[in-house]
């Protein structure tokens, strides 16, 4: 047996002794507000650029995904690199929260969040980034007050629900009552969604076990794994209003794209997006199929778009080492180049790097 | 010598065939459609035995535990309206102040 191996073993023992959880969301912040479940984050630094940048992250998954560990954690990131950098933590939904509409979040509480961060950095927008879900609500928010936006950086956002993916396909089927569903729990259940993003790959809890054994010997790794682990399995319910209507109006009838969803009653149409616009898809993403992630650049107003399409997963192109050295100091360049612009006159421009 | 690396190899392409079967076989009308019916129905019988309950304990002239979310709820809302109009009145004296400075536009 060769070191490799021998270490491969040892560490495998040592991992089910292990007392100490790993450490996550650890970059310092402070609460700037907060408001029923949610608070928005302020990270600690010395910020250089002139606008702030505010993460909003998906609504069933807890926010430190884009903090996760120290070395690891995209906001740790972009703190090193100047940035005012604000997080939505969503926090977890209380039973009273199924009465909570769509709009409450992503009108009122998004809206409130991106007043809030400007206000704190003396500026009138931000750069907003928003990851799956989150990328959605920026979106969405940002068709309806486009003034508030720097930028917008879309990654891994779903926009166009009619994919042949089995999670659009489960929501289409005329048998799943969304209503019924609702009306039992009131919020859904994580389990339930957790249930549902297993059975995209159904080999996953298998193959995850393997890559665990396969990689054992490599600290770092099981470092990150164990990270990994601590937020897929820390997620929160989904409110149940709100649920209703991102799976009938969004999933089922694809209103955003064929330009008849509405926000608190305004049409949200993605063209009356004119802000700087940068899709990131993943080309093995089975949560978010990259296509209807990339449909985002095809359908805004605005003249300055790019689109940046990456190998790996929803969540490991994100998160991984490699985002660090190749995928965060492309959305950082981004947003700098784009401070610079707020200061000259706008230029036309449209860029693909698949 | 056998090692663990190599029998990864073959495991990762039975991995790979299986979830590509499985992913095909779930995707299914055969299998959506019934897992949607028994999923609904499972629903609607939690919902009847709630309202079941939910009845015998507001005959009582008790509250029901959705007389209690509805009321957090509007207090949550309450509390937005109320960041609203300080939201509102900060902007005020903002302007206030900016008119000062610069004093009043012909």
């Amino acid at each position: 047996m060769d070191a490799k191996e021998g270490k491969r073993w040892t560490n495998l023992a040592r991992l089910f002794m292990r007392e100490k959880k790993p450490v996550v969301g650890a970059t310092p912040a402070d609460v700037v507000h907060s408001e029923n479940k949610w608070r928005l984050l302020r990270y600690r630094g010395s910020p250089t650029a002139r606008t702030p940048v505010v993460l909003v992250p998906s609504l069933i998954n807890r926010h430190y995904v884009l903090d996760l560990m120290p070395g690891k954690s995209f906001a740790e990131h972009m703190v090193r690199e100047g940035f005012d950098v604000y997080c939505i933590d969503w926090g977890t939904p209380s039973d009273e929260d199924r009465y909570l509409t769509f709009d409450e979040i992503v009108d009122g509480y998004l809206g409130r969040a991106l007043r809030v961060a400007s206000r704190t950095a003396g500026t009138t927008n931000a750069h907003v980034l928003g990851y799956c879900m989150g990328g959605l609500m920026t979106a969405i928010h940002a068709a309806t007050h486009p003034e508030r936006f720097a930028s917008l950086t879309a990654v891994a956002a779903p926009m166009r629900f009619t994919d042949d993916g089995l999670l659009s396909r489960w929501s289409r089927t005329e048998t799943f009552d969304v209503r019924a569903m609702t009306t039992a729990y009131g919020n859904v259940p994580w389990q339930l969604m957790q249930g549902a993003f297993q059975l995209l790959r159904p080999t996953l809890q298998v193959a995850k076990a393997v890559g665990l054994v396969h990689r054992a010997w490599d600290d770092e790794f099981l470092d990150g794994f164990l990270a990994l682990e601590t937020w897929g399995n820390d997620a929160v319910a989904f409110p149940g209003e709100a649920y209703r209507r991102y799976i009938e109006e969004l999933y089922r009838g694809d209103h955003l794209l064929d330009d008849t969803f509405t926000l608190s009653g305004k049409p949200a149409r993605l063209g009356a997006i004119t802000c700087p616009t940068l899709a990131i898809t993943f080309e093995h993403d089975n949560i978010v199929p990259w296509a209807s992630a990339k449909v985002l650049v095809d359908r805004v107003g605005s003249t300055d778009t790019e689109w940046l399409h990456l190998q790996g997963g929803h969540v490991g192109a994100m998160v991984s080492r490699a985002a660090s050295k190749s995928l965060w100091p492309k959305i950082a360049q981004f947003w700098r180049e784009r401070d610079e612009v707020a200061r000259a006159p706008a230029r036309r421009r449209s860029r693909s790097h698949a | 010598m056998f090692t663990f690396d190599q029998w990864k190899k073959s495991f990762d392409v039975w991995e790979d065939a299986t979830a590509k079967y499985l992913e095909q076989w779930l995707r299914s009308p055969l299998v959506l459609a019934p897992s949607g019916s028994m999923l609904t129905a499972m629903m609607k019988w939690k919902a009847a035995t709630d309202k079941a309950k939910t009845l015998w304990w507001s005959e009582m002239g008790l509250p029901t535990k959705r007389d209690q979310e509805r009321t957090l709820h509007l207090l949550n809302q309450l509390q937005s309206r109320i960041l609203d109009l300080e939201e509102k009145l900060e902007q005020s004296r903002a302007d206030a102040a900016q008119s000062k400075t610069t004093g009043p536009r012909a």
